[in-house]
């Protein structure tokens, strides 16, 4: 019905050249502080989003603006915001680029029961095993429904529907009158209880060892493992660089065929873009601009093989187009043996763990670690871990296994070789 | 002084009436129920040398209605943007069936409730509209286009080996109703933030940013302050393209403004929020009234400490707008809530009751959080210094309220040895600590003081709200790397 109204609106305009995507969101919460409920939410919401283009007379620009239409709003209401955006598309001057126009097979909706998927998160969270010294403080739960109804003005149409959900859970552990807090926000299709179940108790165990956890010591130069899924963050890096926005702006240069470091001993990765990955929140098989998502290498063995990315800057550079949600690391040769051989650190909480996908500097406070040395092991907290991705790209060591969080499968463990980490004592 | 009142909404106004029945009839099957309805229009440009682009949405646009109700000790919340003011009662009982709904599986599930008493109804009106310069909906955004590229293209010209000039700015005009049986509250006012983003290789070809931005409370007027951002950038881009690796370690720093207010939002910012404190997460809970500072230590928060990106009338669960002293000579003195946090723990609430947007649930969050300024002169400060960095440049940060650990990655820090800076430039730095350290040792504080509100903080890894945040600069030690 609004889609009617909005083209009756683009016709009167004379706009030939626009997306439109309703987005229509079923979300239901319930927040707890231990096991009690808090409050529980349900949002029910709709929205159109618009985008106008506008081809300059001389056809070498392509202006476009976007906004959101409400569904409160009157046929008048959204003439007029009609009206402006296509008067903002006249002076915002791309070069020129083309809408997609290749048909989308129909795609088999998901049911998507909100109430079932929560009754799953409540169900689990109330049977994790917690003891006096090991539980649960709080966690909130988010299930959504999102159905989206792509439509442009090539005949382009499709529509998606698809579960999204969130847990997010911190744990205590305490001794001695001391207690520490750990914090982890699952994201996911739907309810994986088994696998939710299994990740809150590794972080109760993580909260237990924090007790326990000596300052860090000063160690200058460390190899570091990554064994949780702060280690999606040196992925995306991988990802980030074949991303047709970071090569048009200039700020990668990692073109098909560009190596991604001046490899030594290490593992050379590849990084595949999956249309549909299980359970993942983000698995259907078209992206947000109508084009079908391309399952293909962005890296083969350490190798740039296609860049990925939005219409507008894929054409820049003379690519087809298609997104990226969700992409799976591959390549990993190290065994169990060779990853843990020497002394090394191994991080598995952070306060926040960021790499900079443009600068490749790569840093974050040490919340829990284990060091390795002289063959015991130190259980460690403080400090910070920092180094630069184009320094230990050569040399890093992944393992054959793999881990999937939510959108990325990654490798279980990355060994990265003299990270610098500024210790306490 | 501005020219003009931002207006309210009339299609709130409009609604208004069809609001008050939704509440006089689930008034009677519920204890307590309030409604805040929310129409926010505005825009973001984007302007740099490759994309241009133009959104008539920003973080804070946003129109829907979120009704908060309450029975036999327990809140619930149902969010919606579709509306027919002609048919009220099609809203309760599309609003009584989903929370049924809920309230059935929580039954299935034999889960038990956080019991909470009625929140209190204190009768009330208000309607306020603050002065801005423009408005957003009229701006004219040919004008402000061109002159955004404009600032694109001189900052690729200027600054030595741009390889990208990245140019936003994002105005938002907000209107915002609070009803309950008692409180008839309506707000409007206009915030605004710019910045520019330079990209540059250095001569290991690593990309390094120089970045600056300006926000305040006010309309697109705003961005004129983006010519005077522009001309540090050059300077900021030399010392970050010459700039070294820090040797990690324990020094003696200088925060700029900037810094100040990043450690004030990631140590006693989020450290107070009082939800925290009913969740028991809060290592704050147990310092009311001890020492977590030294003397040169005093930190405000509220919505009405400055006139910024969040200097609101009243929070998003209606009550009025506050200005907490948190930390005052080193004592912490108090925390900030939401109107359930403080029901819960028998405190007033602070005006700190924000949610992301009408689709969101309110949570204890920050407004303005700053230090105090002192009496001490940048030089003099700088010349206290044996060995050590100023720093300048804030990144981000992370909080650690259970421990008081605190993360803030910096852009650069300028190195002094002897009271001189050396010239010697270190990025990035990542400074961590132990929050009654860091604070425990400033020894001094400049007389400026800036507030600074561009970007969005988060709770954990989601609820973005807007937040301002500054001080004057600040002398301590902490550890680097």
């Amino acid at each position: 019905m609004m889609f009617e109204t909005v083209k009756r609106q683009l016709a009167k305009l004379g706009c030939t050249m626009y997306e439109l995507t309703e987005v229509s969101v079923t979300a239901w919460e319930f927040y707890f502080i231990r096991h009690k409920l808090d409050q529980n939410r349900t949002v029910k919401t709709r929205t159109i989003e618009a985008k106008l283009y506008r081809l300059s007379e001389d056809g070498q620009t392509l202006g476009s603006a976007s906004g959101s239409i409400s569904p409160t709003a009157s046929e008048e209401e959204i003439g007029k915001k009609l009206e402006n955006l296509y008067y903002q598309a006249s002076f915002v001057k791309n070069p020129v680029y083309m809408l997609t126009d290749r048909p989308v097979p129909a795609i088999a909706s998901e049911r998507v029961d909100v109430s079932a998927i929560a009754e799953n998160f409540l169900c689990a969270m109330q049977a994790v095993p917690e003891t006096a010294t090991e539980r649960i403080n709080s966690y909130e739960v988010f299930v959504r429904e999102i159905s989206k109804t792509f439509e442009n003005s090539n005949g382009v149409t499709y529509s998606v529907t698809y579960p999204d959900s969130m847990i997010e859970v911190v744990v205590n552990a305490s001794k001695d009158g001391h207690e520490i807090e750990l914090y982890r926000n699952f994201t996911s299709g739907v309810c994986d209880a088994e696998k939710l179940t299994r990740d809150v108790q590794s972080a109760l165990r993580f909260g237990r060892d924090r007790l326990i956890a000596q300052p860090t010591p000063k160690l200058g130069k460390a190899d570091v493992i990554f064994s949780s899924a702060d280690a999606v963050e040196l992925y995306k890096y991988f990802a980030a660089r074949t991303n047709a926005e970071l090569l048009v702006m200039k700020l990668s240069d990692w073109m098909p065929g560009k190596q991604a470091a001046a490899y030594t001993t290490g593992d050379r990765i590849s990084v595949f873009a999956a249309a549909k990955l299980e359970n993942s929140s983000k698995s259907f098989p078209v992206d947000a601009e109508g084009a079908l998502i391309r399952e293909r290498y962005l890296i083969r063995d350490g190798v740039a093989e296609n860049i990925w990315g939005n219409r507008q800057m894929c054409r820049y550079l003379g690519e087809e187009s298609s997104n990226v949600y969700n992409f799976v690391v591959s390549g990993g040769t190290a065994t169990e043996e060779e990853l843990h051989s020497g002394d090394y650190l191994e991080l598995v909480e952070f306060s926040d763990f960021q790499v900079d996908v443009i600068g490749g500097d790569l840093m974050g406070e040490i919340r829990l670690g284990y060091w390795h040395h002289d063959g015991k092991t130190d259980v460690i907290t403080g400090g910070s871990v920092s180094g630069q991705m184009q320094d230990v790209i050569p040399s890093m060591r992944c393992s054959k296994e793999t881990e999937q969080y939510d959108t990325a499968v990654i490798p279980k463990e990355t060994r990265l070789y003299g990270l610098s980490i500024t210790g306490i004592v | 002084m501005y020219p003009m009142k931002a207006p309210f909404s009339a299609y709130l106004d409009g609604i208004a009436p069809a609001l008050r029945k939704i509440s006089d009839a689930l008034g009677e099957t519920y204890d307590y129920v309030s409604i805040l309805s929310t129409d926010s229009v505005g825009f973001s440009i984007g302007m740099s040398q490759r994309k241009k682009s133009v959104n008539n949405e920003t973080l804070t646009t946003e129109r829907g209605t979120v009704v908060r109700v309450y029975r036999n000790g327990l809140y619930s919340e149902y969010a919606f943007n579709e509306l027919d003011p002609s048919d009220p009662s099609a809203a309760v009982r599309e609003i009584r069936t989903a929370l049924d709904a809920q309230l059935a599986l929580l039954k299935a599930t034999d889960t038990q409730v956080f019991d909470t008493a009625a929140l209190p109804d204190e009768p009330l009106q208000l309607r306020v509209e603050k002065e801005t310069g423009r408005l957003p909906e009229n701006e004219d955004m040919e004008a402000l286009v061109s002159f955004l590229s404009n600032l694109s293209d001189r900052g690729m010209a200027e600054v030595e080996g741009a390889v990208e000039c990245s140019v936003r700015g994002s105005s938002t005009h907000i209107s915002k109703l609070f009803l309950t049986k008692n409180r008839d509250l309506r707000q409007s006012y206009v915030q605004s933030e710019g910045a520019i983003a330079v990209m540059a290789p250095n001569a290991a070809g690593e990309m390094k940013m120089a970045y600056k931005g300006v926000s305040g409370l006010g309309g697109p007027e705003i961005f004129d302050g983006l010519t005077d951002v522009l001309e540090q950038l050059p300077k900021m881009m030399k010392d970050l393209l010459r700039a070294e690796k820090i040797v990690p370690g324990e020094y003696e720093i200088i925060t700029d403004p900037g810094i100040t207010g990043l450690i004030a939002h990631e140590a006693f910012g989020h450290g107070v929020e009082m939800d925290m404190f009913v969740k028991e997460r809060a290592l704050g809970a147990d310092y009311i009234g001890k020492r977590v500072g030294s003397e040169n230590v005093t930190m405000h928060e509220g919505a009405l400490c400055a006139e910024s990106v969040t200097a609101y009338a009243f929070d998003d669960e209606g009550t009025l707008a506050g200005d907490v002293v948190e930390i005052d000579r080193g004592i912490l003195r108090a925390g900030i809530s939401d109107a359930l946090s403080a029901l819960r723990l028998g405190t007033e609430p602070t005006g700190n009751g924000k949610r992301q947007n009408f689709a969101h649930k309110a949570y204890a969050r920050m407004t303005n959080t700053m230090f105090d300024s002192g009496t001490d002169s940048l030089d003099d400060m700088i010349a206290s210094v044996s060995h050590g960095y100023l720093l300048s440049g804030s990144e981000s940060g992370m909080e650690d309220p259970k421990h008081w650990g605190i993360q803030c990655i910096i852009s650069r820090g300028y190195e002094i040895r002897d009271g001189k800076l050396t010239g010697k430039v270190v990025s990035p730095v990542i400074m961590t600590g132990y929050v009654p350290d860091l604070l425990g040792n400033i020894s001094m504080r400049s007389a400026d003081r800036v507030v600074e509100g561009n970007g969005a903080c988060g709770k954990g890894y989601k609820e973005w709200v807007k937040v301002a945040d500054g001080g004057p600069y600040l002398k301590t030690k902490a550890r680097l790397g």
